[in-house]
Protein backbone atom coordinates (compact mmCIF):
# COMPACT_ATOMS: atom_id res chain seq x y z
CA UNK A 1 0.00 0.00 0.00
CA UNK A 2 1.52 3.16 -1.08
CA UNK A 3 0.19 7.28 -0.92
CA UNK A 4 0.49 8.11 -4.42
CA UNK A 5 -2.42 10.89 -4.54
CA UNK A 6 -3.57 13.14 -2.29
CA UNK A 7 -5.93 16.31 -3.43
CA UNK A 8 -6.46 19.65 -2.83
CA UNK A 9 -10.02 21.45 -3.47
CA UNK A 10 -10.07 24.11 -6.09
CA UNK A 11 -12.68 26.72 -7.56
CA UNK A 12 -11.14 26.65 -10.93
CA UNK A 13 -9.70 23.38 -12.28
CA UNK A 14 -7.44 25.54 -15.64
CA UNK A 15 -6.78 28.39 -13.30
CA UNK A 16 -5.43 25.94 -10.66
CA UNK A 17 -3.60 24.19 -13.29
CA UNK A 18 -1.85 27.58 -14.33
CA UNK A 19 -0.67 28.39 -11.07
CA UNK A 20 0.58 24.96 -10.02
CA UNK A 21 2.29 24.58 -12.73
CA UNK A 22 3.46 27.95 -13.76
CA UNK A 23 4.01 29.95 -10.63
CA UNK A 24 5.19 26.70 -8.19
CA UNK A 25 6.86 24.54 -10.69
CA UNK A 26 5.11 21.01 -10.67
CA UNK A 27 4.28 19.23 -13.92
CA UNK A 28 1.06 18.25 -15.46
CA UNK A 29 0.63 14.72 -14.67
CA UNK A 30 -2.58 13.72 -15.60
CA UNK A 31 -5.12 14.87 -17.10
CA UNK A 32 -8.67 12.95 -17.99
CA UNK A 33 -12.20 13.95 -18.20
CA UNK A 34 -15.59 12.11 -18.19
CA UNK A 35 -18.29 14.30 -18.70
CA UNK A 36 -18.36 16.94 -16.37
CA UNK A 37 -15.65 14.91 -13.81
CA UNK A 38 -12.08 16.07 -14.70
CA UNK A 39 -9.46 14.45 -13.25
CA UNK A 40 -6.37 16.66 -13.23
CA UNK A 41 -3.00 16.18 -11.28
CA UNK A 42 0.15 17.60 -10.82
CA UNK A 43 3.70 16.23 -9.84
CA UNK A 44 7.12 17.88 -8.74
CA UNK A 45 9.70 17.26 -11.36
CA UNK A 46 12.49 16.65 -8.76
CA UNK A 47 10.29 13.78 -8.31
CA UNK A 48 7.86 12.80 -11.74
CA UNK A 49 6.83 9.21 -10.24
CA UNK A 50 6.61 10.78 -6.65
CA UNK A 51 2.97 11.93 -5.00
CA UNK A 52 0.26 13.64 -7.19
CA UNK A 53 -1.17 16.22 -6.57
CA UNK A 54 -4.76 16.33 -7.58
CA UNK A 55 -6.40 19.37 -8.15
CA UNK A 56 -9.97 19.15 -7.53
CA UNK A 57 -12.91 21.22 -8.92
CA UNK A 58 -14.96 21.80 -5.40
CA UNK A 59 -18.38 21.85 -6.54
CA UNK A 60 -19.51 20.09 -2.95
CA UNK A 61 -20.84 22.52 -0.83
CA UNK A 62 -19.65 21.01 2.00
CA UNK A 63 -16.54 21.29 1.01
CA UNK A 64 -16.62 24.87 0.20
CA UNK A 65 -17.84 25.26 3.64
CA UNK A 66 -14.77 23.47 4.93
CA UNK A 67 -12.26 25.24 2.87
CA UNK A 68 -13.42 28.52 3.43
CA UNK A 69 -13.19 28.20 7.11
CA UNK A 70 -9.97 26.38 7.06
CA UNK A 71 -8.61 29.28 5.23
CA UNK A 72 -9.87 31.77 7.36
CA UNK A 73 -8.50 30.47 10.00
CA UNK A 74 -4.83 30.90 8.77
CA UNK A 75 -5.08 26.65 7.88
CA UNK A 76 -3.04 25.24 4.98
CA UNK A 77 -5.05 23.35 2.88
CA UNK A 78 -1.59 21.45 1.88
CA UNK A 79 2.30 21.38 3.20
CA UNK A 80 5.10 20.63 0.43
CA UNK A 81 8.32 20.20 0.93
CA UNK A 82 11.59 21.97 0.05
CA UNK A 83 15.66 21.87 0.60
CA UNK A 84 15.56 25.61 -0.01
CA UNK A 85 12.61 27.72 1.29
CA UNK A 86 14.38 30.93 0.57
CA UNK A 87 15.18 30.35 -3.01
CA UNK A 88 11.55 28.89 -3.40
CA UNK A 89 9.69 32.04 -2.35
CA UNK A 90 11.72 34.33 -3.81
CA UNK A 91 11.23 32.36 -7.12
CA UNK A 92 7.22 31.76 -6.25
CA UNK A 93 7.14 35.66 -5.15
CA UNK A 94 8.53 36.97 -8.54
CA UNK A 95 6.12 35.11 -10.23
CA UNK A 96 3.42 36.99 -8.19
CA UNK A 97 2.53 34.63 -5.82
CA UNK A 98 0.90 36.30 -2.48
CA UNK A 99 2.11 34.94 0.70
CA UNK A 100 0.75 35.41 3.60
CA UNK A 101 3.56 34.60 5.80
CA UNK A 102 7.24 35.02 4.77
CA UNK A 103 9.71 32.31 5.67
CA UNK A 104 9.23 32.22 9.11
CA UNK A 105 11.62 30.29 11.67
CA UNK A 106 9.37 27.78 14.21
CA UNK A 107 10.65 24.57 16.21
CA UNK A 108 12.22 22.10 14.02
CA UNK A 109 11.79 23.80 10.57
CA UNK A 110 11.26 26.95 8.32
CA UNK A 111 8.08 27.61 7.11
CA UNK A 112 5.97 30.31 4.70
CA UNK A 113 2.26 30.49 3.69
CA UNK A 114 0.75 31.60 -0.13
CA UNK A 115 -2.77 31.34 -1.21
CA UNK A 116 -3.10 29.51 -4.35
CA UNK A 117 -5.33 31.86 -5.57
CA UNK A 118 -7.86 28.89 -5.90
CA UNK A 119 -9.46 28.81 -2.18
CA UNK A 120 -6.24 28.25 -0.14
CA UNK A 121 -3.46 28.15 1.79
CA UNK A 122 -0.06 26.20 0.66
CA UNK A 123 2.38 25.90 3.60
CA UNK A 124 5.98 25.25 2.22
CA UNK A 125 8.23 23.58 4.93
CA UNK A 126 11.98 23.11 4.85
CA UNK A 127 13.21 21.00 8.28
CA UNK A 128 16.12 22.06 9.89
CA UNK A 129 18.78 19.78 9.86
CA UNK A 130 20.73 18.75 13.07
CA UNK A 131 24.19 18.29 13.01
CA UNK B 1 -18.08 -16.19 -25.77
CA UNK B 2 -20.73 -13.26 -24.56
CA UNK B 3 -22.04 -11.09 -27.18
CA UNK B 4 -19.92 -8.41 -24.82
CA UNK B 5 -16.53 -10.51 -24.83
CA UNK B 6 -17.29 -10.41 -28.68
CA UNK B 7 -18.02 -6.61 -29.00
CA UNK B 8 -14.86 -4.40 -30.54
CA UNK B 9 -15.41 -1.09 -31.67
CA UNK B 10 -15.04 -0.08 -35.85
CA UNK B 11 -12.81 2.51 -36.81
CA UNK B 12 -13.17 6.09 -35.42
CA UNK B 13 -15.67 7.49 -38.16
CA UNK B 14 -18.62 8.99 -37.26
CA UNK B 15 -17.34 12.27 -35.20
CA UNK B 16 -15.97 15.06 -36.57
CA UNK B 17 -15.33 18.93 -35.27
CA UNK B 18 -17.50 22.17 -35.64
CA UNK B 19 -15.29 24.89 -34.73
CA UNK B 20 -16.87 28.22 -33.88
CA UNK B 21 -15.49 31.61 -32.67
CA UNK B 22 -16.52 32.83 -29.49
CA UNK B 23 -17.33 36.56 -28.13
CA UNK B 24 -13.34 37.17 -27.86
CA UNK B 25 -12.62 35.61 -31.55
CA UNK B 26 -11.39 32.31 -29.49
CA UNK B 27 -11.97 29.17 -31.25
CA UNK B 28 -13.94 26.87 -29.78
CA UNK B 29 -14.69 22.90 -30.70
CA UNK B 30 -17.82 20.82 -30.10
CA UNK B 31 -18.10 17.77 -31.32
CA UNK B 32 -21.02 16.25 -33.44
CA UNK B 33 -21.28 11.99 -33.89
CA UNK B 34 -23.88 10.73 -36.21
CA UNK B 35 -24.72 7.27 -35.87
CA UNK B 36 -27.52 5.47 -38.55
CA UNK B 37 -29.75 2.99 -35.99
CA UNK B 38 -31.97 0.65 -37.36
CA UNK B 39 -34.79 1.55 -34.65
CA UNK B 40 -37.73 4.20 -35.15
CA UNK B 41 -37.53 7.89 -33.59
CA UNK B 42 -39.70 7.37 -30.84
CA UNK B 43 -38.19 3.85 -29.89
CA UNK B 44 -34.83 6.06 -29.28
CA UNK B 45 -36.37 8.87 -28.00
CA UNK B 46 -37.10 6.53 -25.11
CA UNK B 47 -33.44 5.09 -24.67
CA UNK B 48 -31.94 8.44 -24.50
CA UNK B 49 -34.52 9.86 -22.01
CA UNK B 50 -35.58 7.02 -19.95
CA UNK B 51 -33.57 6.67 -16.44
CA UNK B 52 -34.36 2.59 -16.80
CA UNK B 53 -33.06 2.61 -20.95
CA UNK B 54 -30.09 5.31 -19.73
CA UNK B 55 -28.41 3.13 -17.27
CA UNK B 56 -28.11 0.63 -20.11
CA UNK B 57 -25.92 2.19 -22.33
CA UNK B 58 -25.30 6.04 -21.26
CA UNK B 59 -22.12 7.37 -19.15
CA UNK B 60 -24.74 8.98 -16.59
CA UNK B 61 -27.66 7.67 -14.50
CA UNK B 62 -30.39 10.08 -14.49
CA UNK B 63 -33.04 9.85 -11.24
CA UNK B 64 -36.18 11.45 -13.37
CA UNK B 65 -36.96 11.57 -17.16
CA UNK B 66 -35.33 14.01 -19.75
CA UNK B 67 -38.20 13.88 -21.79
CA UNK B 68 -39.89 17.20 -20.03
CA UNK B 69 -39.13 20.28 -20.81
CA UNK B 70 -38.35 22.29 -17.50
CA UNK B 71 -37.37 19.06 -15.91
CA UNK B 72 -34.79 18.93 -13.30
CA UNK B 73 -32.75 15.89 -13.29
CA UNK B 74 -29.50 15.01 -11.50
CA UNK B 75 -27.23 13.36 -13.61
CA UNK B 76 -24.48 11.18 -12.19
CA UNK B 77 -21.42 10.17 -14.13
CA UNK B 78 -20.54 6.69 -13.83
CA UNK B 79 -17.74 5.07 -12.54
CA UNK B 80 -15.95 8.16 -12.19
CA UNK B 81 -13.21 8.19 -9.56
CA UNK B 82 -15.15 10.27 -6.99
CA UNK B 83 -18.77 10.31 -7.16
CA UNK B 84 -19.83 13.13 -9.58
CA UNK B 85 -23.51 14.46 -9.60
CA UNK B 86 -24.57 17.86 -11.76
CA UNK B 87 -27.98 18.92 -12.08
CA UNK B 88 -29.28 19.44 -15.51
CA UNK B 89 -32.05 21.22 -16.66
CA UNK B 90 -33.79 19.85 -19.97
CA UNK B 91 -34.43 23.57 -21.98
CA UNK B 92 -36.07 21.23 -25.30
CA UNK B 93 -38.11 18.18 -25.39
CA UNK B 94 -39.84 17.94 -29.05
CA UNK B 95 -40.57 14.06 -28.83
CA UNK B 96 -39.64 12.10 -30.76
CA UNK B 97 -37.12 14.51 -33.21
CA UNK B 98 -34.73 16.94 -30.44
CA UNK B 99 -33.15 16.95 -26.91
CA UNK B 100 -31.30 19.89 -25.35
CA UNK B 101 -29.94 19.52 -21.57
CA UNK B 102 -26.58 20.29 -20.18
CA UNK B 103 -24.17 18.07 -18.58
CA UNK B 104 -21.64 19.45 -16.38
CA UNK B 105 -20.79 22.91 -18.16
CA UNK B 106 -21.16 20.82 -21.31
CA UNK B 107 -24.59 21.60 -23.73
CA UNK B 108 -25.96 18.59 -24.75
CA UNK B 109 -28.26 18.60 -27.86
CA UNK B 110 -29.51 15.05 -29.82
CA UNK B 111 -31.48 15.58 -32.88
CA UNK B 112 -33.19 12.66 -34.49
CA UNK B 113 -34.32 11.98 -37.86
CA UNK B 114 -36.41 9.07 -39.53
CA UNK B 115 -33.74 7.94 -42.27
CA UNK B 116 -34.41 4.93 -44.28
CA UNK B 117 -36.90 3.18 -41.58
CA UNK B 118 -35.08 3.71 -38.91
CA UNK B 119 -33.00 7.14 -37.18
CA UNK B 120 -30.45 9.02 -38.14
CA UNK B 121 -28.97 10.10 -34.66
CA UNK B 122 -27.02 13.01 -34.12
CA UNK B 123 -25.37 14.30 -30.29
CA UNK B 124 -23.74 17.79 -30.56
CA UNK B 125 -21.68 18.80 -27.71
CA UNK B 126 -19.63 21.55 -26.84
CA UNK B 127 -17.11 19.29 -24.80
CA UNK B 128 -13.93 21.82 -25.80
CA UNK B 129 -10.87 21.17 -27.57
CA UNK B 130 -8.65 19.48 -24.79
CA UNK B 131 -10.86 16.63 -24.55
CA UNK B 132 -13.02 15.81 -27.88
CA UNK B 133 -10.92 13.26 -28.82
CA UNK B 134 -11.47 11.40 -25.61
CA UNK B 135 -15.37 12.07 -25.66
CA UNK B 136 -15.82 11.14 -29.65
CA UNK B 137 -14.21 7.38 -28.34
CA UNK B 138 -16.51 6.98 -25.55
CA UNK B 139 -19.83 8.44 -26.99
CA UNK B 140 -18.87 5.98 -29.95
CA UNK B 141 -18.74 2.50 -27.97
CA UNK B 142 -21.63 3.96 -25.92
CA UNK B 143 -23.62 4.30 -29.60
CA UNK B 144 -22.81 0.78 -30.34
CA UNK B 145 -23.68 -0.45 -26.77
CA UNK B 146 -26.95 1.53 -27.29
CA UNK B 147 -27.57 -0.23 -30.83
CA UNK B 148 -27.72 -3.17 -29.32
CA UNK B 149 -30.00 -2.58 -26.72
CA UNK B 150 -32.41 -1.51 -28.75
CA UNK B 151 -31.59 -4.48 -30.61
CA UNK B 152 -33.34 -6.58 -28.00
CA UNK B 153 -29.38 -7.37 -27.56
CA UNK B 154 -28.48 -6.05 -24.45
CA UNK B 155 -24.65 -6.40 -23.58
CA UNK B 156 -24.47 -4.19 -20.54
CA UNK B 157 -22.79 -0.50 -19.92
CA UNK B 158 -19.31 0.38 -21.23
CA UNK B 159 -18.28 3.45 -19.60
CA UNK B 160 -15.35 4.63 -17.42
CA UNK B 161 -12.01 1.94 -17.12
CA UNK B 162 -14.24 -0.86 -18.75
CA UNK B 163 -14.01 1.11 -21.81
CA UNK B 164 -10.48 0.68 -21.86
CA UNK B 165 -11.39 -3.17 -21.75
CA UNK B 166 -12.77 -2.64 -25.66
CA UNK B 167 -10.09 -0.40 -27.32
CA UNK B 168 -11.11 3.26 -26.07
CA UNK B 169 -7.52 3.95 -26.42
CA UNK B 170 -7.23 2.84 -29.75
CA UNK B 171 -10.14 5.22 -30.92
CA UNK B 172 -9.26 8.18 -28.92
CA UNK B 173 -6.07 7.98 -30.62
CA UNK B 174 -7.34 7.65 -33.90
CA UNK B 175 -10.01 10.68 -33.20
CA UNK B 176 -6.89 12.40 -32.24
CA UNK B 177 -5.00 12.19 -35.28
CA UNK B 178 -8.06 13.05 -37.05
CA UNK B 179 -9.01 16.24 -35.47
CA UNK B 180 -5.30 16.91 -35.57
CA UNK B 181 -4.88 17.38 -31.91
CA UNK B 182 -2.48 16.31 -29.37
CA UNK B 183 -2.79 12.24 -28.38
CA UNK B 184 -3.55 12.94 -24.98
CA UNK B 185 -0.84 10.77 -22.27
CA UNK B 186 -3.44 9.74 -20.57
CA UNK B 187 -3.69 6.53 -19.38
CA UNK B 188 -0.25 6.22 -18.95
CA UNK B 189 1.41 3.43 -21.68
CA UNK B 190 2.92 0.43 -19.46
CA UNK B 191 6.18 0.46 -20.24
Amino acid sequence: MKIKVTSVYVDDQEKALRFYTEVLGFAKKADFSQGPFRWLTVASPEEPDGTELQLALNNNPAAKTYQQAIFQQSQPAANFFTDDIKGDYERIKARGAEFTMPPTDVTGSTIAMLNDTCGNLIQLTQLKRWS
Amino acid sequence: MSDREQYTPGPANIARVQKDRGQNGEEKWALVLVRELRHSPEKVWEALTDPAHLREWAPFDADGSLGTVGATVKLTTVAAPRVNVSETRVTRAEAPKLLEYNWGEHDMRWELEAHGGGTRLTLWTNIGQRFIAMGAAGWQICFDVLDHLLSGNPIGRIVGPEAMKFAWQRLNAEYAKQFGIETPNWPPQKS
